[in-house]
């Protein structure tokens, strides 16, 4: 008996564990057309919140970032608005000009559920960071 | 905050025009002096850097079981603002300034970081603006002085 429980519970510990990391391709840098820029939003792998995956919205797109994953949004230049809901919003503005920019999600303990931030980053620290993560698969 | 508030500031006695920076996105005093023409021209640069520090998950999660309202982490925004006026291209006025934000947040509340980006930009702002009203006197005689 003492043995089943153990079998069950180390299969639950392993779905729970690596059954909430994304799986896809590994970092590769998105191809921006002219007077676009990229705003890569990547989310280190965490056991904290990772059933959560709320969407991030930057400009008109969204997309559901799970843990160990990252995505690119491409974004005409100018003015855009990176925004995360939960629990607490998180918003950032970014005056886009032709460059890459990095932002990471993380979540927060909130009282209910975790609370998700979008965290502008410096590049440097950004793109050792985001070689950890995978593309989002879509 | 009374030193952003753009009814209690007054334009530059000189108008000039912005050949470097956002139009929308100056100190109100440089806002209020624009004009099209002029020999005098503003170069306005800002630039924002974050931090944000936290506290370990375990930690963390022991103090969220008191339900007590301590902060779990905190957000610093640093803003750097420079400013260079030039008088048919002979610089009259170098200005630098730099404000630092620092909010926490707890499982109870979290200010966004559009919140503080928007309080750091208005206080560094304000500090170019307050250090263009102490000089703007000078600015005027150095200006009659290179026409």
């Amino acid at each position: 008996m003492k043995s089943h429980l153990a079998i069950v519970g180390a299969a639950a510990l392993a779905l729970a564990t690596i059954g909430c990391a994304a799986r896809g391709k590994p970092f590769e840098r998105a191809d921006a057309p002219p007077d676009h820029a990229t705003i890569y939003v990547y989310r280190p792998y965490s056991y904290n919140s990772s059933l959560l995956h709320p969407a991030v919205q930057c400009g008109s797109e969204s997309v559901e970032i799970r843990p160990g994953a990252y995505h690119a949004f491409v974004v005409p230049a100018g003015h855009v608005t990176c925004r995360v809901g939960g629990e607490t919003t998180d918003e950032v503005d970014i005056d886009a000009e032709l460059r890459s920019y990095y932002v990471q999600e993380r979540f927060a303990f909130g009282l209910l559920s975790g609370h998700p931030q979008l965290n502008p980053m410096d590049t440097d620290e950004a793109q050792v960071e985001i070689q950890s993560c995978c593309v989002q698969p879509r | 905050m009374a030193a952003n508030d753009t009814a209690s500031v007054r334009p530059l006695p000189f108008k000039g025009t912005l050949i470097s920076g956002n139009p929308r996105e100056l100190p109100p005093v440089v806002a209020m002096s624009l004009t099209n023409s002029s020999p005098v021209t503003f170069s306005y640069r800002e630039e924002l850097t974050h931090d944000e520090h936290h506290a370990s998950t375990l930690l963390s999660a022991i103090e969220n079981l008191t339900f007590a309202p301590y902060p779990t982490g905190e957000y610093v925004v640093t803003a750097f603002a420079s400013l260079s006026i030039s008088s048919r291209g002979q610089p009259i006025g170098d200005y630098t300034a730099q404000t630092r934000i620092t909010r926490p947040y707890g499982m109870y509340s979290q200010p966004t970081h559009k919140e503080l980006d928007d309080e750091a930009r208005a206080a560094v702002r304000g500090e170019i603006d307050r250090k263009l009203e102490a000089e703007s006197a000078r600015l005027a005689a150095s200006l009659g002085e290179t026409e």
